[in-house]
């Protein structure tokens, strides 16, 4: 998924950055821009047509929507300056696994990564307050996690892992 | 109503620039060797990158600030009488901050980071004590209150010339039918809609500083931390982009010099500053979109937003830019060159900020180096572009704007085009390697990226020094 955000957002920069390239090299030439209010209200059309679908398309699902009911694992994990308690060191692939995530006291950041080191979810951990986020493993393996928020001087060594096995 | 009638603070504004790009300097270097400690390439030890980490966090977002608020001032002062004094007072409080936080970090150890995140001041584990917590957020407290007054000596005469925020904004032209010629230049309005946010944004700002100073030495009162976090964040937010909007006022008033075409009033002008000023105080949900304890209607308008301000930045500020370009008769200069450049940083560095706010892709970006990226494109190649464009036409002399750039300009710009946007990639490369921010100690694997943005950034640091000493070559002359 990074990798294909990474090329969306480069080519879209490349072609704001190429706009500006193309307006300069029209400076001091005898191009004499006409029409400019019916190109600036194609482009605000556009951008509000393109944000509505680009809104729908990914609120459709509510990426924030936690899984219930029989079958779905809990995971209790908690941070504290600078380690993770987490009470399940290993939890199933192919299921439903919700994280309920806690800080004891001061705000980190739970980032859950896999083998290649690639960020699959993460979420704030806040004193007063647990968050809920829902992942399904697809592979089995060891899974890396990261504090995701500055929280002192050891936020670098706040990492740990658990194991996720076949089912 | 649109005709210039004053003489600006110049004296005072070409200081604070030259102070202004001094620490931009510095601060840059503190970048660089943090880039630099996380590539391996030097040894640096974790508290002490935190610390360099929260003095480069706190001085660029204060310099920015700081830089766009003379900007303002100067340009403010052709249109209204404003007062000198009230302008020392806020650089006076403004430079006691920064001692305090000076103090705070190099000698009290403070390594909190510039966004002071609630209850970290209090709890640093043993990295500092609580005085260097305390001095660091009285240093906020100083900078904030001088921004207050600075915001009261601006509001106040327009008021009294305008006849109302409203007016000055030019509402009546915006939602009212009015005549856009009755209305108020481009930099009132730019400067009347930043007047009312940040001193919203500063006020905010204001009360969760106090909370958190009474929290670091009476720990049994503490705030919600989560309320303490939207606070935090809409503070920082309008902070930063304040300085942004207060910045391209030099675009709206120097550019016009060079294509002869003066920076209009219109109706879709007001209409898209009415929206900025609706959009920079209502996005900053857009840095909790993993805080799922929030209202979830706040995170999609976070994200709705997040898109949304870029309308009209594109729509209008770059566009009409864009207009006022083609087949103009502008000669390069560094001034020009550097102000043309800003707006084009601002607009690139705009996309991967609206990726980042939609909250699928957050899930994975959020935190990473991703968002280092794309706020140092429209800081670096933006805000901070805008203020070394300003400084540069300040202190440009007859000659100087005949003869176009010299070759020391053109390898200035270049060097500053080329390594800033090298930078800047490479810290979104990183963050689509899920290299996480803020690390004082990188993993062997991320390592290369950061030797490759040092490199960049030298490139930065190195122009970055030529514009400031053409600056004071050009003060002296």
């Amino acid at each position: 998924m990074q990798t294909t955000i990474l090329a969306v957002t480069l080519v879209l920069m490349a072609v704001v950055a190429l706009t500006f390239l193309k307006v300069v090299g029209a400076v001091n030439s005898e191009t004499n821009p006409t029409n400019a209010g019916s190109s600036r209200s194609k482009l605000f059309w556009f951008l509000v047509i393109f944000g509505v679908l680009i809104t729908v398309g990914s609120l459709r699902q509510w990426p924030h929507a936690v899984a219930a009911g029989d079958g779905v694992v809990q995971v209790n994990a908690t941070g504290g300056q600078w380690f993770w308690e987490i009470d399940a060191k290993k939890v199933p692939a192919g299921k439903k696994v919700v994280f309920n995530l806690h800080s004891k006291d001061v705000n980190h950041g739970f980032g859950v990564a896999d083998q290649s080191g690639r960020l699959l979810f993460q979420m704030q951990a806040m004193p007063g307050y647990i968050n809920k986020v829902t992942y399904v493993f697809d592979e089995p393996g060891k899974y890396r996690v990261m504090c995701m928020e500055f929280c002192g001087v050891g936020h670098h060594d706040m990492n740990d892992e658990f194991e996720v096995v076949k089912n | 109503m649109s005709e210039a009638k004053f003489e600006p603070h110049s004296g005072a504004v070409k200081f604070t620039m030259l102070i202004a790009g001094a620490v931009f300097a510095l601060m840059m270097a503190l970048g660089l060797v943090m880039r630099a400690a996380q590539g391996g390439m030097i040894d640096v030890d974790p508290a002490f990158f935190y610390q360099l980490l929260s003095a480069h966090g706190a001085g660029m977002v204060g310099t920015a600030g700081l830089s766009g608020a003379a900007i303002m001032w100067y340009f403010v002062g052709r249109y209204v009488q404003l007062s000198a004094k009230m302008y020392w007072a806020f650089f006076s409080l403004f430079l006691l901050g920064v001692v305090f936080i000076l103090v705070s970090i190099f000698i009290g150890g403070y390594g909190g980071a510039w966004t002071f995140l609630f209850p970290l001041p209090a709890m640093s584990g043993g990295a500092w004590e609580p005085w260097a917590g305390a001095l660091f957020i009285l240093g906020y407290t100083s900078i904030g209150v001088g921004f207050l007054l600075y915001y009261l000596a601006i509001g106040y005469p327009f008021i009294k010339q305008y006849g109302g925020l409203g007016r000055a904004m030019a509402w009546h032209v915006a939602f009212g039918g009015a005549d856009p010629e009755d209305a108020p230049p481009p930099t009132i309005i730019a400067a009347t809609a930043v007047t009312v946010f940040n001193t919203l944004g500063i006020v905010v700002g204001a009360a969760v500083l106090v909370v958190s100073l009474v929290n670091l030495f009476v720990p049994g009162f503490a705030v919600d931390a989560l309320l303490a976090k939207n606070m935090i964040f809409f503070f920082g937010h309008v902070f930063i982009n304040a300085s942004i909007y207060m910045a391209v006022i030099a675009v709206y008033e120097i550019i016009p010099e060079y294509t002869g075409k003066p920076w209009k009033t219109t109706r879709i002008f007001a209409l898209a500053w009415a929206s900025i000023l609706l959009f920079v105080m209502a996005v900053y949900p857009h840095h909790l979109l993993q805080d799922m304890v929030m209202p979830g209607w706040m995170l999609v308008m976070g994200q709705v937003i997040s898109y949304l301000s870029g309308v009209p930045l594109l729509v209008v500020t770059a566009f009409s830019l864009c207009i006022y370009l083609v087949g103009s008769k502008l000669r390069w200069d560094l001034a020009s060159a550097m102000l043309v450049l800003a707006v084009a940083g601002w607009s690139v560095g705009s996309v991967p900020a609206i990726v980042d706010g939609m909250i699928i892709v957050n899930k994975v970006m959020h935190n990473t180096q991703w968002v280092p990226g794309h706020f140092h494109i429209y800081l670096l190649l933006g805000e901070v572009a805008m203020s070394f464009g300003f400084m540069a036409w300040l202190v440009r002399g007859r000659e100087t704007s005949e003869q176009g750039m010299s070759g020391l300009d053109k390898m200035a710009f270049g060097s500053y085009v080329l390594g800033g946007a090298g930078f800047c990639v490479m810290f979104l490369v990183s963050g689509a390697m899920s290299i996480p921010r803020r690390w004082a100690v990188h993993l062997p694997e991320w390592m290369f990226q950061d030797q490759v943005a040092t490199a960049f950034g030298a490139l930065v640091v190195l122009s970055t020094l030529v514009l400031v000493l053409k600056y004071v070559g050009g003060l002296r002359r």
